[in-house]
């Protein structure tokens, strides 16, 4: 499903991924972790088309996305929920109205919206609060609102960026119960972390990074 | 589905100019000034080509005659007139007539004529002409034809007066499109800083909604629909000024300039689209080289 062959990432002198390759399978639930510069972010940001690498390719479902239009690269996004470090959420927007910009984007029937983006938000635990804007809600909920805007389009790959980097042990927990649950829904899932917490008792495959490299596996 | 993410579109264009009604309310106020100016422009333009086809619809022609000029010569030179479909003999002036109507004409002044041995002014047919830019009416043949008639001495019509107002009309129309041309511009320069300044303003949510897979022309959309109203707001607020200005000075019938005989109109239907639709243009094309550059993520 993703496969990465011989990738460099350079930002001007500074190497942040440097011949990089490696496969995640359909519906696979992958670790990313590393050091801090690793070049974690740089590679769940590659895989989504957010960056351009500076060689080497980058395939999803056997697409080349160095070789995809700007316009096929938006409508592949659409099949790829990101979860944001710093969330990036609308302020001006409600919390309902953050998660169903995913499906208004692609042109969606309004009443499929609202069925879809209630249906999401409860499944995250936040029903409740669908009215409110994000700055009233806590950390952990603000982190969950991005996991719905990520998770309501029903994608085949969900890629998470630190997703429990501010939230405490009890509420790390809940999160990774959410992504376990999406995923045995059968979404490819990749999280990025340096957590040791949340890596210490998983039996999912982790990929070790340093220096923008590969350096082991389990 | 294409119609449903239009409207979708246009509401959010609706709803981005009211979150952002004041840089809004400024670029629609000077575009309106804008086109106001071109529109006044336009406005005395019209007039006065109207004034001048007025006098080009009622010329007049003098055919001054030879002192020594036969009954029968007159009366065929006063046939050829009568038999011309668009012209009619107002008045035949003898030189004795002439000559009162210059006494009159002179006033206090007229004792300088009081000295002459004879008098020396020809009589001569007053014609009228009626329509004759629908009609096509050659003046100049006619002149020549009258000239080259026995008895006629001369024939003037007021063509000189034509041409110098029809070269004034030809600067004022070189003038004003110089002047629609650079206020196009200014238009233009005015809408794309606007959008400019809502994109700089929502370049957050341009970045999320492109993260999320919308594609460029969702993202553009409501932006060209943002100008494209802003331009068609200018257009008519700026014609509903024009014609309350309009309004109040026919109703006055401008008295306060002396011109209280003419006839004012407003600028014909067509060109009111016209300015509607080139303010629409100059809106959407305003937009497309504000988005042009956004759009990078």
């Amino acid at each position: 499903m993703i496969q990465l062959f011989h990738l460099f990432k350079n930002f001007g002198p500074s190497i942040a991924l440097s011949d990089l390759n490696l496969r995640i399978h359909e519906g696979e639930f992958v670790f990313v972790t590393g050091p801090s510069g690793a070049g974690k972010t740089t590679l769940l940001r590659l895989i989504f088309g957010a960056e351009i690498p500076s060689s080497g390719n980058i395939l999803i479902n056997g697409v080349n996305l160095s070789r995809i239009s700007r316009l096929k690269l938006d409508l592949l996004r659409r099949k790829i929920g990101f979860v944001f470090q710093d969330f990036k959420l609308l302020s001006k927007k409600t919390v309902f109205e953050n998660v169903a910009l995913a499906l208004e984007v692609t042109g969606e029937n309004p009443p499929v919206i609202r069925k879809k983006t209630h249906r999401t938000l409860k499944l995250v635990g936040l029903a409740e609060k669908e009215k409110a804007y994000p700055l009233q809600l806590s950390g952990g909920e603000q982190q969950r609102v991005a996991i719905a805007r990520a998770i309501v389009k029903d994608p085949l790959i969900l890629l998470a960026d630190e997703p429990t980097g501010n939230l405490d042990s009890e509420l790390t927990k809940d999160i990774m119960i959410l992504f376990r649950s999406i995923h045995l829904k059968g979404t490819t899932v990749v999280i990025a972390t340096h957590s040791r917490e949340l890596l210490e008792d998983t039996a999912q495959r982790t990929v070790f990074l340093h220096n923008g490299r590969v350096v082991d596996e389990k | 589905m294409r119609t449903r993410l239009l409207s979708y579109l246009f509401k959010q264009a609706l709803s981005n100019i009211l979150s952002n009604r004041v840089v809004h309310a400024i670029g629609l106020g000077t575009m309106v000034i804008s086109l106001l100016i071109f529109g006044a422009f336009l406005l005395l333009f019209v007039n006065l080509n109207a004034w001048i086809q007025g006098w080009g619809h009622s010329m007049s022609m003098s055919v001054y005659l030879n002192d020594d000029i036969s009954e029968a010569q007159r009366n065929r030179i006063a046939s050829f007139i009568g038999d011309l479909a668009e012209a009619e003999i107002k008045r035949f002036i003898t030189k004795d007539a002439a000559l009162k109507d210059l006494r009159n004409a002179m006033g206090s002044q007229a004792g300088v004529l009081e000295g002459l041995s004879k008098n020396p002014l020809p009589a001569s047919f007053e014609v009228a002409f009626t329509d004759i830019e629908g009609q096509g009416t050659d003046l100049e043949g006619i002149k020549q034809a009258l000239q080259e008639m026995d008895g006629v001495e001369e024939v003037h019509y007021s063509e000189e007066w034509l041409h110098r107002f029809e070269g004034l009309m030809s600067i004022i129309k070189l003038v004003g499109f110089v002047i629609g041309g650079l206020l196009c511009l200014g238009i233009l320069f005015i809408v794309t800083n606007t959008i400019k300044l809502t994109i700089y303003s929502r370049r957050e949510e341009i970045e999320i909604l492109k993260l999320v897979g919308a594609t460029d022309w969702f993202v553009k959309t409501p932006y060209l629909f943002e100008g494209m109203i802003q331009g068609v707001l200018s257009g008519i607020f700026a014609l509903a000024i024009l014609y309350l200005g309009y309004f109040l000075i026919s109703t006055k019938k401008m008295y306060f300039l002396g011109l209280a005989g003419l006839d004012f109109i407003f600028i014909p239907y067509p060109y009111t689209l016209l300015i509607i639709l080139i303010s629409a243009s100059l809106g959407l094309l305003g937009c497309f080289i504000a988005v042009g550059r956004f759009f990078d993520i």
